[in-house]
Formats: C-alpha cells, sequence, structure tokens
C-alpha cells in the first residue's frame, strides 16, 4: 500500500504546531535572565547555574508539550529546575535541622540601628549599613531548604503557593521555612556587620 | 508582618495592618527597613546572564516553522 500525500488539514495542523512550539520557545527564552538569576542563588557556583539552566532549557524545549498554555510559565521552568538540581543527586529534600534561634524577627534592625549615632538625620538609611557583598556570603551560607524559598519568593518574587508549587511542599511549609530562613539571614547579615 | 510584606493578607487585613502602621511609629520603622532589606537584597545578589549562555540556550531552539515538513 502505497503512503498518501498528507490532506491539506494535516499540513495546517503540523504547520501549527511548529508555530506553536515556536511561539514556546520564544516566551521561555524571554525568561531566561529570570531563571537565571534565581538558579545562580540556588547553587554555590556560576558554572553550575549555567549548566543547571542550559539542562533546564532543554528538557523544557523536549516536553514542551506538557507546558499548558495561559499558565505561568516562569514557574513551570523553575520546576524543572528545582528537580533536576535535586536530580543531581547534590542534596536530598529533607527535614532542615532545627537550632535553637534566640534572635527574633528584629534583631538586625536593632543591631543597626544601635550603630548609629542619635544626631545622625539619616537614621533610616539603617539599610545602608549593610554590604552587597555581605549580603551574597549570608545569602549562600543559609542552609538550601530554607534558602530554596527565600530565593523564590524575595528574590524570584513568586507567591508562596507558586513556591510550594515548585519546591512540592505545602504552603505553610513555605511560610515557616521563609519566615525561619529570613530570620537566619538576618542573623548572619548582623554577624558580618561590624558595629561602630 | 511578612504576610503583609508579601502580599499575602486579606483587603481587610491589610487595612488593619496599614492603620496599625499609622498609628505606631515604631512599628512603621520596622516595617520601612524590612522592605528596605527586601529590596537591598534582592538588588545586592542580582547577576547578569552570561551573553556565552544566552547563545547556547538560543542554539537549543527547533528551527523556524516549516522545517519540519
Amino acid at each position: 500500500m502505497s503512503e498518501s500525500a498528507p490532506t491539506a488539514a494535516e499540513t495546517r495542523r503540523i504547520a501549527e504546531a511548529a508555530r506553536d512550539r515556536v511561539r514556546f520557545e520564544e516566551e521561555a527564552l524571554e525568561l531566561s535572565d529570570q531563571v537565571f538569576r534565581v538558579a545562580r542563588r540556588l547553587v554555590g557556583s556560576r558554572e553550575e547555574a549555567e549548566d543547571l539552566v542550559q539542562d533546564t532549557y532543554a528538557r523544557a524545549f523536549r516536553s514542551w508539550q506538557q507546558y499548558q498554555p495561559g499558565t505561568n510559565l516562569r514557574a513551570w521552568l523553575l520546576r524543572i529546575l528545582t528537580n533536576l538540581n535535586i536530580d543531581r543527586g547534590r542534596r536530598v529534600q529533607r527535614t532542615p535541622e532545627t537550632q535553637p534561634l534566640e534572635e527574633g524577627d528584629y534583631f538586625l534592625y536593632n543591631k543597626l540601628e544601635s550603630s548609629i549615632s542619635d544626631d545622625n538625620p539619616d537614621e533610616e538609611r539603617v539599610i545602608e549599613r549593610l554590604s552587597q557583598n555581605a549580603v551574597v556570603e549570608a545569602l549562600a551560607e543559609v542552609p538550601h531548604d530554607f534558602r530554596d524559598v527565600i530565593v523564590l519568593v524575595d528574590i524570584g518574587e513568586f507567591s508562596y503557593a507558586d513556591a510550594a508549587q515548585i519546591l512540592d511542599i505545602p504552603v505553610g511549609t513555605v511560610m515557616s521555612r521563609l519566615h525561619r530562613g529570613r530570620r537566619i539571614l538576618k542573623r548572619q547579615l548582623a554577624d558580618k556587620t561590624v558595629s561602630v | 508582618m511578612q504576610p503583609y510584606l508579601d502580599g499575602m493578607l486579606s483587603d481587610e487585613e491589610v487595612a488593619e495592618a496599614r492603620d496599625h502602621l499609622a498609628r505606631c511609629s515604631g512599628c512603621e520603622r520596622r516595617y520601612r527597613f524590612e522592605e528596605d532589606l527586601r529590596h537591598f537584597v534582592r538588588v545586592a545578589v542580582d547577576e547578569p546572564m552570561p551573553e556565552e549562555l544566552r547563545r547556547r540556550l538560543a542554539g537549543l531552539r527547533s528551527g523556524p516553522p516549516g522545517a519540519q515538513l
């Protein structure tokens, strides 16, 4: 039996699918700066981040049909990235160890504020006591289970719900790790900030 | 304060929070610090994507429409 040529309808369908695919890839590539920005803070080095992002896009482009148009593409990509990161066996998602944290939420604020003299008119700019390097270092030192949520919510500006979906954990866990993680980060920052 | 900063409160709770911040200068200062800190962290850790990576990603594309035909 000889193969018949594709019908006009089939040809149209194939062309449409190809256009959908190209459109998807363009949309995904437009998000690459944001994906990289998050990836860079989740892993230790720039090289790792680059590899992770490249593998993520390769996987995303292969499984493009699994993405539902109109849904949050950025979260979809980050989900792939997060899973790839876990697959690398670098780490396992487990309950973070609980160390006692005596400091409350305002530890850093109080420390920075106390280092400013009373007659300083810029008392409101407490934040300027911090250095950029200290922030980068401090964030890298936060245990990864907490760091993941901080990076997604504070830096990636994802909602709690999106972060929960990306990490495959309950929203309540996102909130508690976020709260605790931010306190740890502030503690690290306070340690790195020299009081005058 | 954290859910308020994250934009996760209901409209009613937001109104209550705003009301409190308007009346309590101590909380208002701390709120402004938290907001500044969030922004500072976000900006401080920002790293641009290497152009080489951008090129490699572009190379992953499936090709112009019609290539599959």
